[in-house]
């Protein structure tokens, strides 16, 4: 791994209604990384995001990408960088998973916007074949499953030709298999493709398996950012979540369970 | 292509609507009859019918594609261009300038007209300004607030009715059945040319709208201006129905039922479904005026009365054959 700086948030605070969400934070990004976001709930882990991908201006503090504050950049420039996969989407979405696709190209379109060019349809083409999905390609959204529903988003995402991945709890919502299925995609598009992703997750050994480092929230501060090893330790994980968890396998990407009285 | 071939078949329809229905009617015409100089049959044709026929088409036309470009904007299948209070605003103006003035003439219009365009465009600003202030993030808050205005207006209408003799209460309550019957060429071509930035302004709108359909955060995430698009399609709709309600009335129905039968039949892309809209929208009015013309022959129904009877079952219809 190049230790290139993809994006580096200085002192980022956002408070909304005078409340601190997110409190200083300093943090970077490498390229080629693929970093971890978990905390309980509400410990800002989508307020995080919504600042990395810029959809949000921090309170204070400041974010660029490379030496280039965020500020600099128009709001398409930035999405030609940075690629967002929101927690939700509406859960009727009238398209084909092509149409769904090409619009990840919306960044890239000139100011009449006539029609998709080439290299668009070519972009489309790459991101289905990376996500896997080019059998799905012209399926209603509506007649998928969930987990397919999710490569879709993420094709789509990848259609933005992005550096950076950026993905609120893709795998929540989906069934073990398919929570499998998410995990080795976004494996493959990280260690093979070079895309680096930023992933917030309430799923410890999902996280464990997939990132370099695992960045840890609570109550809108950074409590550690550290590798799976350092991080899924008993006290460590006690001291998050206040909740008993044991490691059942060591090593450098240890999994863990949480702990049950009944 | 599927939605190409559904276009050509709406133009077609569009063209044959536009051709025939001015020769339908009370008095049947032919072609023949034009052609033999017939003066009656000429003047029934030529100031009647073609001006009556234009104005529907480009009214219904103008309805459709507000209301699909409000629909995908508000995420919700029951907005409509009425629904924002737009036809509310115009009903109330009316109504003020029924019971002030009667009938009166300002700028060569009546005043009826200036007044209805002056009460839409009013609720439009107000519309607009909570859609640019920091009140309104959320886009049904401002759906909501579309709603208390058209309400407020309504009650305001209830209460000028109230306080209105019967010869003025019988004309307030005959503008707002919305009908297409007193029109010249005049009517045509102050809507002419609202209808053409319309459909220019949506079509250069349509990637942004199509995004909408993925979420707001997406969107936004990608670079859609969330203001500029609302301000856009807020401010043309606006406008546009506003110019139409001042000289037709309100024409219910068509700008809810019109997108909602062609979305099944286009698809989703707006850059088929904005012309689509206009099509299918002008031709289904003008098909509408023209039963409204025959329905009660030799007199007239008002086609806001006739699309209001159809559009409700119609639109019933649809939503239980959707769910299948």
């Amino acid at each position: 791994m190049n230790s290139r700086t993809l994006l580096t948030a200085h002192g980022v605070e956002w408070q909304a209604a005078g409340r601190t969400i997110l409190s200083r934070l300093d943090q970077e990004v490498i390229a080629g990384e693929c970093l971890a976001i978990v905390g309980p709930n509400g410990a800002g882990k989508t307020t995080l995001l919504r600042l990395l991908v810029g959809l949000l201006e921090p309170s204070s503090g400041s974010l660029s990408w490379g030496e280039t504050p965020y500020s600099d950049f128009s709001r398409r420039q930035l999405a030609q960088r940075i690629a967002y996969v929101p927690q939700s989407h509406p859960l009727r979405i009238p398209l084909t998973v092509e149409q769904m696709v090409l619009l990840g190209r919306y960044p890239y379109l000139s100011a009449l916007r006539v029609a998709p060019r080439e290299s668009d349809f070519q972009a489309v083409a790459k991101a289905l074949e990376l996500a896997g999905i080019e059998a799905l390609r012209q399926r209603p959204l509506g007649e998928l499953s969930g987990g397919e529903r999710q490569s879709v988003f993420i094709a789509s995402a990848l259609a933005q030709e992005a550096e950076l991945m950026v993905l609120d709890e893709p795998t929540t919502h989906l069934d073990p298999l398919h929570q499998r299925e998410i995990a080795s995609l976004l494996a493959r598009l990280n260690r093979q493709a070079g895309l680096s992703v930023v992933v917030a997750t309430h799923d410890l050994n999902f996280a464990s398996l997939l990132a370099d480092r695992i960045l840890a929230l609570r109550n809108g501060a950074v409590v550690a950012c550290e590798t799976p090893a350092e991080m899924l330790r008993e006290e460590r994980l006690a001291e998050i979540f206040e909740a008993p968890f044991s490691v059942v396998r060591g090593g450098e990407r240890p999994m863990t369970l949480l702990e049950w009285e009944r | 292509m599927r939605s190409r071939r559904v276009l050509l078949i709406l133009a077609g329809l569009w063209l044959a609507t536009l051709l025939l229905t001015p020769l339908l009617g009370s008095r049947l015409l032919s072609v023949g009859d034009l052609l033999s100089q017939d003066p009656t049959a000429s003047t029934i044709f030529w100031s009647l019918r073609v001006p009556r026929v234009l104005l529907a088409m480009l009214a219904g036309g103008a309805l459709a594609i507000s209301g699909l470009a409000l629909q995908t904007l508000f995420r919700n299948p029951l907005a409509e261009p009425y629904t924002l209070g737009i036809a509310g605003g115009a009903a109330l103006g009316a109504v003020l300038a029924l019971q002030i003035e009667g009938f009166g003439q300002a700028l060569g219009f009546p005043a009826v007209a200036v007044a209805s365009f002056v009460g839409a465009l009013g609720v439009s600003a107000v519309i607009l300004g909570l859609a640019m202030s920091g009140y309104t993030r959320e886009t049904s808050t401002l759906l909501l607030a579309g709603i208390a205005i058209s309400l407020s207006c309504s009650a305001l209408v209830l209460f000028v009715q109230y306080l209105a003799d019967f010869t003025k209460t019988f004309r307030m309550v005959r503008w707002m059945m919305g009908g297409l019957s007193v029109v010249g060429y005049g009517e045509v071509l102050w809507l002419l040319p609202w209808v053409v930035m319309g459909l220019v302004t949506l079509l250069l709108f349509r990637w942004d709208l199509n995004l909408l359909l993925t979420g707001e955060e997406l969107a936004v995430s990608r670079g859609v201006d969330l203001k500029k698009l609302r301000f856009g399609v807020l401010g043309v709709s606006s406008a546009l129905v506003g110019a139409l309600v001042a000289v037709t009335g309100p024409i219910g129905f068509v700008g809810l039922i019109v997108p909602h039968i062609l979305r099944r039949w286009v698809g989703p892309d707006h850059l088929s479904l904005i012309p689509a809209c206009f099509l299918g929208g002008g031709a289904f009015l003008a098909l509408c005026d023209l039963g409204a013309r025959a329905i009660m022959a030799p007199a007239e129904l008002p086609v806001g009365v006739l699309t209001a009877l159809l559009g409700g079952p119609f639109f019933l219809w649809l939503l239980i054959a959707g769910r299948r």
